[in-house]
């Protein structure tokens, strides 16, 4: 009887935690506790890796660690992965790409130490179950980029939706802010 | 002895543009290897550079690519990547004095530019020969 007991109160007890759980999440977007946790709702950290900045955003925009979770940089940083980078070739040194990938991992948009509320809501929409290599293959980015028609897309000032800088005026400092958006050849963005 | 006597010789295989000690290293490793494929290479050459340069493959997408599609013909300006718009520093020591200096550098670009244009790494030779064609393009 007592044990029937003790799992009855477990048995609320869970239930309790779960309600709380499901309350934070639906709320969140309001909930001042939360922004104060994590900040301003579309910023991440800026890159502060000069190997970095030098080793991959020569090449592309310099997306944040905090754009994608950790399981994502293991895969996207795998020499084979490199080798076929996107279609390119980005192999790279070997002790580099260990550096790298430590910087990318300890940054991650589900680091505990990250407290970018933009990096957890792109953790948060992402399948535990899926590996994407790219933000752009992160359902919260399709979300947020499915109304902008292709041809801003494709225009020879932007090229492709992976080009943050091109319309993301302060990507490079990490804000994504809709005030900051100017798209090439359109202009404000207001959705 | 006979390495010796390569080596005295070596440094010629260069012409007209200043490399630092490292480089100049490297492009000598270059040419020893170049010999080795082929018992008929005397030098690089900045003609042959060129060809490799401005002449289009099918790249590694599958698609026409050459150096130029980003570099551009002017090597003294910057240039774009096709695929992401992001700028190129230009490649031209003329230039840009960063460009042709740290031989880590030199060697991730080459071997991976080859990949994207020629689909294949390129030969010691090859890779020679476009270094003296950057280095020297006006």
């Amino acid at each position: 009887m007592k044990l029937l007991n003790i799992a009855i109160a477990s048995m609320i007890l869970g239930l309790g935690v779960v309600t709380v759980v499901v309350a934070d999440d639906d709320e969140y977007k309001n909930n001042k506790k939360y922004s104060k946790k994590y900040g301003a709702k579309y910023s991440v950290q800026p890159v502060k890796n000069e190997l970095y900045k030098e080793e991959c955003a020569s090449c592309h925009f310099g997306y944040q660690a905090g754009l994608l979770p950790k399981r994502s940089w293991i895969k996207l940083m795998e020499t084979k992965e490199l080798e076929n980078h996107f279609g390119d070739d980005a192999s790279i040194d070997e002790q580099d790409r260990l550096t790298l990938l430590s910087y990318l991992v300890a940054n991650a948009s589900d680091s505990k130490t990250n407290r970018s509320r933009l990096s957890h809501e792109i953790t948060r929409k992402i399948s535990r179950y899926s590996t994407p290599i790219a933000l752009s293959e992160t359902r919260y980015f399709k979300k947020e980029h499915d109304e902008i028609p292709t041809r801003l897309i494709k225009q020879e000032d932007v090229k492709t939706i992976a080009n943050c800088v091109a319309c993301h005026t302060t990507a490079e400092k990490g804000y994504y802010g809709e005030r900051d958006i100017k798209i090439p050849n359109y202009g404000r963005w207001d959705d | 002895m006979k390495k010796r006597v390569l080596l005295l010789l070596l440094p010629l295989a260069v012409f007209g543009a200043n490399l630092n000690p490292d480089m100049q290293k490297y492009m000598d490793n270059l040419a020893v290897q170049a010999k080795k494929d082929n018992p008929n290479f005397t030098k690089f050459d900045y003609k042959r550079g060129e060809e490799i340069f401005t002449s289009t493959h099918i790249g590694k997408r599958g698609k026409p690519i050459s150096c130029t599609s980003c570099h551009t013909t002017d090597l003294k300006q910057k240039g774009k990547n096709i695929n992401t718009g992001k700028t190129i520093s230009p490649l031209s020591p003329l230039a840009n004095p960063k460009s042709m200096v740290k031989v880590k550098n030199v060697k991730k670009w080459l071997k991976r530019n080859f990949k994207d244009v020629y689909n294949r790494v390129g030969t010691a030779q090859e890779k020679g020969d476009v270094v003296v064609y950057i280095i020297n393009k006006k």
